[in-house]
């Protein structure tokens, strides 16, 4: 039996110690991290965990450790929906500036409406690697830096269903789901233009997630994975503060959730190495809307923490 | 003959009001980045700011400063399209004997930011300058 979602307070303890050991370690040189990335070209943290901007991952290797060298990082991202409040937190480790390992944990809480106190959550294991390219030195060339990676998400189950007046809802499958666990498999390509100052980068994810997997895998609808496109587009403004906007295709698999594209807006400031900030909006579409009986979209202000070398 | 007295006038007038125009159109990086004065200003307060880096001033302990000043000032000069001509040596051969890095290559990056910023250069058009600069990594940095 799978453990229940924890409370969001215990989350969010977990997060600052994350936090906490993460700046410790960013402290001094640790065991030969060099932190000798440009800064920001570290990128910052999605929800899943990858490196990346907020909704989608980049090629980039996340940590400011060079090819040879390595670094890591500590994140903590909400979101405040107008139904749900999002949470997610998360560590990753960038290897030779090649390979990126991540963990994440993602719950997603109706605070309103009809699911109020309902809570899901799921937990990934992210891995990526670089294949070829170079997105910042090879400013004389457009081939991008290209990356492959996978998002193994396993459901830690819904809670808080008795509040709502749910008590035998324990498992997304109740939804539709065909399972409660997945995995997502996805390339991107990145590119940092000095001479324009900005950053592309172009995803395109296999999945069968509903939303994000928080609400399981495949469904009544449809069942099938398919290919989705993702993009980021960034525009650098100093050396330490970027703008940009990010989309996320998504599929309907499940008749209660009718879940549409994402998108979202944002500032990212990266005043060190050490610490970096990303404020914005975010626009998921109507969420279990046939449920709620509330099509309204789930939008609001997203923030992000990111700490580490 | 008037005509042939005039033409060697008409031609170089011509080509003055080309060069003119093609200097306005192209906005060539050099005069973006301010021209010579700003250039050469940027570039001292470059080698101010990489000799108290402690990150990378061990590479230059043997260095010709003024002889240095020199080169990294026509290099930069004839990237941006400057009238220079850099006669240095190609920076394969120059940094040959240097353990370079890529945390080293990019704290004098960070360090020409720094000294661009110090003489008002804005930061598209620094980012302009590292642009043709980047590339230069795969020779300088050891594999």
């Amino acid at each position: 039996m799978r453990t229940r979602a924890a409370p969001t307070s215990i989350q969010f303890c977990l997060a600052l110690a994350l936090l906490c050991v993460a700046t410790a370690a960013a402290g001094e040189n640790r065991f030969g991290a060099d932190r000798g990335k440009l800064l920001m070209t570290a990128g910052f943290t999605t929800i899943e965990g990858a490196g990346g901007g907020g909704l989608t991952p980049w090629a980039l290797i996340t940590g400011y450790g060079t090819e040879r060298s390595w670094g890591a990082n500590a994140h903590a991202t909400g979101i405040a929906l107008r139904d749900f409040d999002y949470m997610s937190i998360g560590a990753a480790v960038g290897v030779l500036d090649r390979f990126e390992l991540s963990v994440a944990r993602q719950t997603m809480e109706a605070s309103k409406g009809a699911l109020d106190g309902v809570s899901l959550s799921q937990n990934i294991l992210g891995a990526k690697l670089r294949v070829f390219g170079d997105a910042v030195y090879a400013q004389d060339s457009w081939v991008p830096q290209v990356a492959i990676g996978v998002q193994i998400k396993r459901h830690d189950g819904i809670d808080g269903g008795a509040q709502a007046g749910l008590p035998s809802l324990t498992s997304v499958t109740q939804l539709g789901a065909q399972d409660e666990d997945g995995i997502d498999y996805y390339v991107s390509a990145t590119k940092l233009s000095l001479a324009h100052s900005f950053v592309v980068d172009v995803t395109l994810r296999y999945t069968d997630a509903n939303q994000f997997g928080l609400l399981g895998f495949g469904g009544d609808v449809d069942e099938g994975a398919s290919l989705r496109a993702e993009a980021s587009i960034a525009y650098l403004m100093r050396r330490s503060l970027a703008v940009g906007v990010e989309y996320r295709g998504r599929a309907q698999h499940l008749s209660i959730d009718q879940e549409s594209d994402a998108w979202d807006a944002f500032v990212a400031w990266a005043p060190n190495r050490a610490i970096s900030f990303v404020a914005g909006y975010v626009n998921l579409g109507g969420v279990l809307a046939p449920v709620t009986g509330d099509s309204s979209d789930q939008d609001g202000a997203y923030l992000s923490v990111q700490i580490g070398f | 003959m008037r005509l042939k007295k005039l033409l060697p006038q008409l031609v170089a007038a011509t080509l003055m009001c080309l060069g003119a125009t093609s200097v306005d159109a192209e906005e060539r990086l050099f005069v973006r980045l301010g021209g010579e004065a700003k250039l050469k200003a940027a570039v001292d307060e470059l080698i101010d700011v990489m000799l108290k880096d402690e990150r990378i001033n061990f590479a230059f302990a043997e260095t010709d400063l003024p002889k240095f000043k020199h080169l990294l000032y026509t290099q930069l000069c004839e990237l941006a399209a400057g009238p220079c001509i850099y006669d240095g040596r190609d920076m394969r051969t120059a940094h040959a004997k240097l353990p370079l890095t890529s945390a080293h290559f990019n704290a004098l990056t960070e360090d020409l930011y720094i000294a661009f910023d110090r003489v008002g250069v804005s930061y598209p058009v620094q980012n302009e300058l590292i642009a043709l600069l980047a590339p230069m990594q795969r020779d300088v940095v050891k594999r």
